[in-house]
């Protein structure tokens, strides 16, 4: 496969720097609103689903036009512009001190705030997702970050975090651990040639065990189910930074399918940032309603809730291609589903000896 | 045949009379004889005031003599001209049925018979005279006790007693028994509540047999007008009424009679009337007969006459319905109004007064020192009626007031009239008020009277409803400029920590912002 043309991604100092001036300048125009007795105002992108749009060019979903306007004249929303206005500062504070906390750690640290505390967890969030619509930076921009770790990733990748220098081969069984900020960390060397995502982790230690990554000259990458925005992140740096082609490989089950395409093409919720963690050329191998037929896979039965969410999918726009739509009429026919481990059925090395390669089309 | 009608009547037993007839006139119950007592007494005090035109002071005290049988004292003192002393037996002991003379004018209803009703009430109750004291002011005080002669249907005066003093003025006293004293819807306490209110020129002091004295000080020093005496009007008048007047008539024919006597009948008018009574014009007026007077009254409904002038007229007037609420009820917010006069039945006019009045001692019955006989210790709307200034107390049911009130929709105007502090005064202004009985303790429901009710009620229920909701702004406004002062600092300090720069002053911001609360605040 060709190499991929690799993007210039700005290092993540110069990300922080980006940061920190927008949330500079919005400083200063509310100061000198205030000087010119004028009420402060406040553009931000309404993340409502009439505002969220799926761009057919681009392949994931994006924002539309509309906004709201968020005004310190306004009885209602004053306090939510002053909350608006300590989470910038503290975002600020963060980044210019080159720590990081988590959205839970935010939660509490406002207790202590002017603004007051926030009423529940989801008020925060909805702030942090104000700033990062507003502005077009992702949080771990703003210094804030999840609380869980992203996927294990185990291949021929040095990777250098903070002055520590870590071979994904050499990190133990498990792999080397996407971290949370993984825009922190640098890309030092790579040798291999692409990643292979897989849902669960029985399938990535089956992987590791029968070294594949030397055999596909590939990073495994064990997503431990639906991807972390760290793991998105790192798929997408590999694919962009790396020039790695991506490739997906779940449970032959409409929450496989949807792990798969979340990587591929965002998601809805996070449509604001989709174009930093969307990774539209990423494939899709298997397990297909195909694969379970050609391959004669053991089976389930399809359930109520398997039938209902695979309807929903034939109406997303992300699954409306020749693929998809044949692949999900096959298997609402079939009335089955198989997990991606069903292969052992011909025995372990089975998947990573016959079944990958010929999806790769690589000699086996 | 007339004459011998009232011979008749006249010899009837005087007290034989009363009693049959002391329900209808408001001798019913306990409570609401007292009640009646003072009313009687209170009721003339102000009259007298006001025809010797001085604003009225009247002093009610009722004592407890005592407690098994329950016998009380009641004593009613004015500021008026006195009576003469050659008076006295006629006005307190004369059991007049024919005060239907008072319907001349729009008076303040004179409920049943008058103050000798009460010396009648007390004397077959306790056995006592009633203690009459009363100087025009010539230096010479009168003190005399008064009985009446049932037998006769006179006044007799006992123990007469004359002294020197500078004073002017009469005093009553009544001793009775089977009366009680109770702080309740009922009592004398709320109706002189009611009448203070009616009567804002009245200063009036009340002494409880507990010993506490309230004063109901006047809201307006100014003497209202007394209303004009006019002739009544074919539409108003009863059979009994027409004998009446033939009686006492200079006209020497039963047309010149009518002409003379009635308001709006040109002699004409009379000829007409008569000719479709089939009476002789030319006929004496004292030989009338009921039957022919039953004819007149019906020829007259059918013939054209012009409605009753409405300028007779005198209702208390919104300000002082406002004044009198505000001193005796001390409420947050008053509306009162006046409606132009109108007319009932084709011509009968009349005139409603509203007032309301919200918060403070508005919608409390009665302060309630204990159970009443209704159930008190209530707030919520209160309904004070009046005809023609003088309280209507009974009867509170089937009074076209009530029914009017009932008839509206308060939730609409923001009032719920279970617990709202309301007290809603409605004053029925007329020379023809159509009471349902001759207690005149409540009002027919003539469909206009009742329209003009409702409407007058509509009018200051959404005044009512105007004050209401400028509160609630009010409230709410005060509670958002609060947040501005809050939030706004906060923008400051954390834009200019943002910014790097110096905090930026916000006064100006925070007024303009606030500004337009703070400008509206002044409006009220």
């Amino acid at each position: 496969m060709p190499k991929r043309e690799k993007t210039r991604i700005k290092p993540e100092r110069e990300h922080r720097q980006i940061a920190s001036a927008k949330l500079t300048e919005m400083g200063r125009e509310v100061v000198k609103d205030i000087q010119e007795v004028r009420p402060p105002k406040l553009r931000i992108p309404s993340r409502s689903t009439s505002n969220i749009i799926y761009d057919e060019a681009n392949r994931y979903f994006v924002l539309g036009p509309r906004y709201g306007v968020r005004s310190a004249a306004s009885i209602k929303q004053v306090k939510k512009f002053a909350q608006f206005l300590c989470t910038a500062d503290f975002a600020k504070k963060l980044i210019e001190s080159g720590k990081f906390a988590t959205l839970r750690e935010m939660y509490y640290t406002a207790e202590g705030w002017d603004a007051g505390p926030f009423s529940d967890q989801g008020e925060s969030d909805m702030i942090i997702e104000d700033l990062e619509a507003t502005f077009g930076l992702k949080r771990e921009n703003l210094g804030l970050t999840p609380e869980e770790d992203g996927a294990a990733v185990f291949g021929k990748l040095m990777v250098n975090e903070d002055g520590v220098v870590i071979d994904a081969t050499k990190a133990g069984r498990a792999g080397y651990t996407i971290p949370p900020t993984i825009d922190d960390v640098e890309f030092l060397k790579c040798k291999a040639k692409r990643v292979i995502a897989i849902e669960t982790m029985g399938m990535y230690h089956r992987f590791v065990q029968e070294q594949a990554w030397k055999k596909f000259d590939a990073l495994i990458v064990g997503l431990k189910g639906q991807a972390a925005r760290a793991t998105r992140r790192f798929l997408k740096r590999a694919h962009d930074e790396l020039g790695l082609p991506i490739y997906l490989f779940t449970d032959g089950d409409p929450f496989g399918f949807h792990i798969a395409m979340v990587v591929i093409s965002g998601s809805a919720k996070l449509a604001y940032i989709n174009h930093e963690l969307a990774v539209p050329d990423a494939q899709f191998l298997g397990v297909t309603a195909s694969d379970i037929v050609d391959y004669k896979l053991p089976t389930d039965k399809l359930r109520e809730l398997d039938v209902a969410r695979l309807k929903q999918l034939m109406k997303d726009p992300r699954y409306n291609t020749e693929f998809w739509q044949s692949e999900i009429k096959k298997m609402l026919e079939l009335g089955k589903k198989a997990e991606q481990q069903a292969f052992s059925k011909y025995g372990l090395s089975y998947v990573v000896k016959e079944y990958l390669p010929a999806k790769l089309g690589l000699k086996s | 045949m007339a004459e011998e009608l009232f011979k008749e009547f006249r010899e009837h037993s005087v007290s034989e009379f009363f009693r049959k007839n002391a329900a209808m006139l408001g001798y019913t119950g306990k409570i609401r004889s007292l009640t009646t007592i003072v009313h009687e007494g209170v009721t003339n005090a102000i009259d007298a005031a006001e025809e010797a035109g001085v604003l009225p002071k009247v002093n009610v005290i009722i004592k407890r003599v005592n407690e098994e049988p329950e016998h009380f004292k009641i004593v009613i003192e004015d500021n008026a001209a006195g009576i003469p002393k050659e008076y006295i037996p006629n006005v307190f002991g004369k059991m007049l049925a024919g005060t239907k003379l008072h319907r001349y004018m729009q008076s303040r209803g004179q409920q049943g018979i008058g103050i000798s009703g009460s010396v009648m009430y007390g004397q077959i109750t306790s056995g006592k005279p009633t203690t009459v004291v009363t100087s025009t002011g010539n230096g010479e005080i009168v003190r005399a006790d008064v009985m009446i002669d049932v037998d006769r249907n006179e006044g007799k005066i006992l123990n007469e007693e004359k002294f020197k003093g500078k004073w002017q003025g009469t005093r009553v006293e009544i001793d009775a028994k089977d009366v009680s004293y109770m702080r309740s819807r009922y009592g004398p306490f709320n109706y002189l509540r009611m009448t203070a209110i009616a009567n804002p020129h009245t200063h009036i002091t009340f002494v409880e047999p507990d010993g506490t004295l309230t004063v109901f000080e006047r809201g307006t020093d100014k003497v209202p007008e007394r209303p004009k005496p006019m002739p009544l009007h074919p539409w108003g008048i009863m059979s009994d009424d027409l004998l009446v007047l033939a009686k006492h008539t200079k006209g020497r024919t039963v047309a010149s009679f009518l002409s003379a006597e009635l308001s709006r009948v040109s002699k004409r008018k009379a000829e007409e009337v008569c000719r479709l009574a089939g009476i002789s014009p030319n006929k004496k007026p004292s030989e009338l007969t009921w039957e022919e007077a039953e004819r007149i009254v019906s020829a007259f409904k059918q013939v054209k006459l012009y409605a009753p002038p409405t300028s007779g007229l005198r209702p208390i007037g919104a300000v002082d319905i406002e004044n009198g609420m505000r001193k005796i009820l001390n409420p947050e917010f008053t509306y009162s109004i006046t409606r132009p006069p109108k007319v009932y039945r084709g011509g009968l006019p009349f005139i409603v007064e509203v007032g309301i009045a919200y918060g403070g001692n508005a919608g409390k019955v009665a302060e309630g020192k204990g159970e009443g006989e209704e159930g008190e210790n209530e707030v919520g709307m209160e309904l004070v009626r009046f005809a023609n200034r003088a309280p209507l107390i009974f009867d509170q049911g089937g009074c076209a007031i009530t029914a009017a009130i009932r008839s509206i929709e308060w939730r609409r105007y923001g009032v719920d009239p279970a617990t709202a502090p309301i007290t809603l005064f409605v004053n029925v202004v007329s020379a023809y008020v159509p009471y349902t009985s001759a207690g005149k303790q409540s009002i027919a429901d003539e469909p206009e009277v009742l329209n003009e009710i409702r409407a007058a009620v509509m009018e200051a229920a959404r005044e009512l409803r105007r004050f209401l909701y400028r509160r609630i702004r009010l409230k709410e406004r005060q509670e958002r400029a609060g947040i501005f002062e809050q939030y706004l600092p906060i923008i400051a300090k954390k834009a200019a920590v943002l910014a790097g720069v110096k905090e930026p002053d916000i006064k100006l911001l925070l007024k303009k912002v606030t500004g337009v609360e703070h400008a509206k605040e002044g409006e009220n």
